[in-house]
């Protein structure tokens, strides 16, 4: 006999083996390839199925694709951000050349738009560009960024092309931007003049090599928070996604038991059917992401914009999104599996059900707890990346407590409830029979909420560092303007006369010497020398343009002069990054978390249609069914914000104590976002009421 | 009340390209146990569904004590199946997260009984379909004849006037389905309700008072040998 020979093989073979295997071949391939085809080939209910979870995975990897962009749109913001300065040479050119450039700040406001704005004067035929032109303006001549273009030429901006009525020559690319909708300016101007405490500079070159705008150390523990919790919701997320229509699966796989399969081979195939599922999801998630990008450039989500070359997902972690998610997909289907008995005979049987274990699912919140409690008392960001690493770690355990404690909860409670009406003892029956699908679904929105409570309560601690207030409550409506007296200024009596005469004016008050610390605070950098004159302007305060109108008249007559609104409150360029980021990252999660509750919920009620289609024969009303699906989501979402608003809370109060801040709680915040959470889940259970409509047609009976 | 209690007349219905009932005429007295039969495809539960106003005909009428249904409002026929008519189907009937008791009180307590009363209620009709020892076990810890006996005990709890059975013992072996087919004939009978009874085994039908044949969707009165 050759060694070819496949008798050979099936000699050597155990008894019970299967012709063809070799022995301890674990046949795994075959039967993953097995489940891939019954997932393609398994009608239309497992089409279904696969598409129901394709679209989750797709969703938690687009997002998940866009988190992991994150490191490389903030790198090239801050690059072009950088090489655009002209403050890292402060006063180390004294004499023109031809190859310097003078070049002074007019940073102003349109409304809420802030608009960034440089005058410019070349002092020779070498003067450097500014990255994302061509070419320099020539005197009375505007470049301005696209979006600043959009705005001047639309109705809105009529106002604001009083201020810039110069004509505009050119637009600043992308190189010069910090992103598709900052509002920007090159304006050039003869008049500008350098000289000492002058706020015009002489510069060779843009660029400032020692720019390092990195977050202090609260923001950079705000900002691990802000990661922790809204990436993993996204995770939870995704694994509630792979179990969508497990019921349905499950009978098919009973089915495969009865041709012979046992119960590991049942396992992988339903693995393969999970890959499948989850890879489809990947490959439409990367496509979501592509085509999202494409139109990243055209959305500014509280303000915040980004060019779509910038969304470009840092390698490592890319790898890591395509590869972890088919594989977590598989494992969490292997493990959902271990608590089902799929026997033949098309039955599908529970295995006895045990209570859900306390002892682990607490170890997660108390490990969590004592990794972060060292931290309190510590500069926790004070470039210890252990102290990041403890504190990141804390936070994500702290977090995925909740997740898993929520399962926990919810049995517990619902075990003791009873009574009520029909619709109470419908829903309730239906959280004591199952209350695990429930309950991980609404796991994403309280890991999302307890993740943002805790963020409310540090941001309100802290906030007073960064943000301050432009003179007292009772100056609104009035406005400040900083002339420089060294700079090309005019005489003050000629602006004072202009101001007086701008339309929504009622008084000027004066020019004076205001003593720096009582300056009003603005952009970063004021340019105040110790000469900077004060004019403050009173404006009707019912007149909502008379600011701009200020603006307009202070520096069409004084090009250097800033414009303050008093009475408002000025807020930290990081720090409010951040918290447009928390918010743009929950509303994005929230939606996400929706969607996929909706999906569930409809996927639920496609399970149940048989018992939903009896109801309606024997003349149950379907409000009453609606009401008991309301309660069947409100009982576990109750319990999950319970659960969120506790421990957001109270890890909210252990970082504050960490960054050395007094524990103060928003209340009113915290209402809000727990507030919205609910309506998400309300809109959720209204947004499938249609599918209950059609799923409890008495029609429905036929199928039998 | 002279006449009949539930009248079909000339019923027509397709799904889609395709006719299920062509011409669906049958009338139905109080207290009478009358069986549909048929080949599978033959219509009979497509008639069974239009009699018992789950699904609308495309064409003709149903008469129920008197009042022709065609215009009723989807809330009036719930209404009139909650009140007047109970249901007995193959399987996938019971409410599988409610426990045998409360599957039975379930109509009880939308007709707006109290919990307790349609507790009780429903332990007498379990006791007389003789599962009473079912009462708080779930639909999947039953067997199939088990859980048809609990379905009947739902069906006739609230005392309706008619009981529509789609096929009620095909998924039992033929000892459990005489049992159930048993019991059924006798509760209807001492409530004094009418049964529509679907059926294609001759053997069930044998329970009935009279017969109604349906081929290629249309129906045709089987008269009594006297």
């Amino acid at each position: 006999m050759s060694r070819s020979d496949p008798r050979a093989a099936n000699d050597a073979a155990p008894p019970g083996a299967r012709p063809g295997r070799r022995p301890g071949h674990p046949g795994w391939p075959r039967e993953l390839l097995l489940g891939a085809r019954l997932a393609r080939g398994g009608g239309r209910g497992a089409m279904v199925r696969v598409g129901l979870t394709a679209l989750g995975v797709a969703l938690g990897v687009a997002l998940l694709l866009v988190a992991a962009s994150l490191p490389h749109v903030l790198h090239a913001r801050d690059q072009r951000v950088a090489a655009r300065e002209e403050t890292g040479f402060r006063g180390e050119l004294r004499q023109p050349a031809a190859n310097t450039l003078l070049i002074a700040a007019t940073d102003g406001q349109f409304r809420d738009v802030l608009i960034r704005g440089r005058l410019v004067r070349p002092e020779g035929p070498d003067a450097p560009i500014p990255p994302g032109l061509t070419r320099l303006p020539a005197s009375g001549q505007l470049i301005v960024s696209p979006h600043l273009l959009e705005l001047l030429r639309s109705p809105e901006g009529k106002l604001l092309r009083q201020r810039l009525p110069q004509p505009i020559v050119g637009t600043i690319g992308d190189a010069g931007l910090e992103g598709p909708a900052e509002s920007a300016y090159y304006l050039g101007s003869d008049d500008l003049r350098a000289g000492p405490g002058s706020p015009v500079e002489r510069i060779d070159r843009f660029g400032n090599p020692n720019a390092t705008p990195g977050l202090d150390s609260v923001l950079t523990t705000l900002a691990i928070v802000v990661l922790a919790a809204l990436l993993l919701p996204i995770a939870v997320f995704i694994a509630a996604a792979v179990r969508f229509g497990g019921e349905a699966r499950d009978r098919r796989l009973a089915a495969l038991r009865l041709l012979g399969a046992d119960a590991r081979m049942t396992r992988r195939i339903a693995a393969g059917e999970a890959l499948v599922a989850a890879l489809i999801g990947t490959i439409a998630g990367v496509a979501i992401f592509l085509v999202g990008r494409a139109f990243a450039g055209h959305v500014a989500l509280f303000g915040a914009s980004v060019f779509p070359a910038d969304v470009t997902p840092t390698a490592s972690l890319a790898l890591a999104v395509l590869l972890g998610v088919p594989a977590a997909a598989v494992i969490v289907t292997l493990v959902t599996l271990r608590r089902v008995v799929i026997e033949p005979l098309g039955t599908v049987r529970r295995a006895a059900p045990r209570r859900r274990r306390l002892s682990w699912r607490l170890a997660l919140p108390v490990l969590g707890t004592l990794l972060l409690l060292p931290l309190v008392g510590h500069d926790v960001a004070a470039g210890e990346t252990t102290h990041e690493l403890q504190l990141a770690t804390g936070i994500v355990l702290v977090l995925l407590g909740v997740a898993a404690l929520l399962p926990w909860l919810v049995e517990s409670v619902v075990r003791r409830l009873g009574g009520g009406g029909v619709a109470w003892q419908l829903a309730i029956r239906r959280l004591q029979l199952d209350s695990g699908t429930s309950a991980r679904v609404v796991s994403g929105i309280a890991v999302a909420v307890a993740g943002a409570i805790a963020l409310q309560t540090a941001f309100s601690g802290v906030e007073a560092n960064y943000v301050k207030a432009n003179g007292p409550a009772s100056a609104r409506g009035e406005a400040a303007v900083l002339l420089e007296r060294e700079g090309p200024t005019p005489s003050v009596a000629r602006l004072r006369t202009a101001l007086a005469a701008t339309p929504g004016v009622r008084a000027v008050t004066g020019a004076h010497v205001v003593p720096e610390t009582h300056r009003p605070q603005g952009r970063g950098d004021p340019s105040a020398g110790p000469n900077t004159l004060t004019i403050t302007v009173r404006t009707d305060s019912a007149d909502d343009d008379a600011i701009d109108r200020v603006r307009t008249t202070a520096e069409r007559i004084a090009p250097l002069a800033a414009t303050y609104e008093l009475g408002i409150r000025v807020v930290g360029r990081q720090y409010a990054a951040l918290r447009r980021g928390l918010f743009a990252g929950a509303v994005a999660v929230l939606l996400l978390i929706g969607g996929s509750m909706l999906v569930g919920a409809i996927e639920q009620l496609q399970e149940r249609r048989r018992p939903l289609a009896a109801l309606a024969a024997f003349g149950t009303p379907r409000t009453t069914v609606a009401r008991s699906i309301l309660w069947q989501t409100a009982i576990p979402i109750a319990l999950g914000l319970a659960l969120a608003l506790a421990t957001g809370l109270a890890l909210g109060a252990m970082l504050l104590r960490m960054v050395d801040a007094p524990v103060t709680f928003d209340l009113p915040q915290i209402a809000g976002m727990t507030a919205a959470s609910a309506t998400v889940v309300v809109l959720v259970t209204v947004l499938s009421f249609p599918a209950l409509r059609r799923t409890m047609r008495p029609e429905g009976l036929r199928i039998e | 009340m002279s006449g009949p209690l539930l009248e079909a007349i000339s019923l027509r219905k397709s799904f889609g390209p395709t006719p299920a009932l062509a011409d669906g005429s049958m009338e139905l007295a109080a207290g009478e146990i009358v069986a549909v039969m048929g080949p599978s495809g033959s219509g009979k539960s497509t008639l069974l569904h239009c009699l018992a106003c789950v699904m609308r005909p495309d064409a003709g009428r149903v008469v129920y004590a008197g009042r022709d249904l065609t215009a009723a409002s989807d809330a009036e026929l719930s209404a009139l199946r909650r009140s007047d008519f109970g249901f007995v189907f193959q399987f996938g009937q019971l409410v599988p997260e409610l426990s045998c008791r409360e599957n039975v009180a379930l109509p009880l307590r939308l007709d707006g009984v109290a919990r307790r009363e349609a507790e009780r209620r429903a332990d007498d009709w379990l006791g007389r379909l003789e599962v009473a020892d079912l009462a708080r076990q779930t639909p999947a810890q039953v067997s199939g004849g088990q859980g048809q006996r609990v379905a009947i005990a739902r069906a006739l709890a609230t005392e309706p006037h008619v009981v529509f059975a789609d096929e009620p013992t095909g998924a039992l072996d033929s000892l459990n389905g005489e049992h159930v087919m048993q019991l059924l004939s006798d509760a209807a009978h001492e409530s004094g309700a009418a049964v529509v009874l679907v059926t294609h085994e001759p053997r069930v039908a044998a329970w009935s008072d009279r017969d109604v044949v349906v081929r290629d969707g249309v129906s045709r009165v089987v008269e009594p040998v006297s």
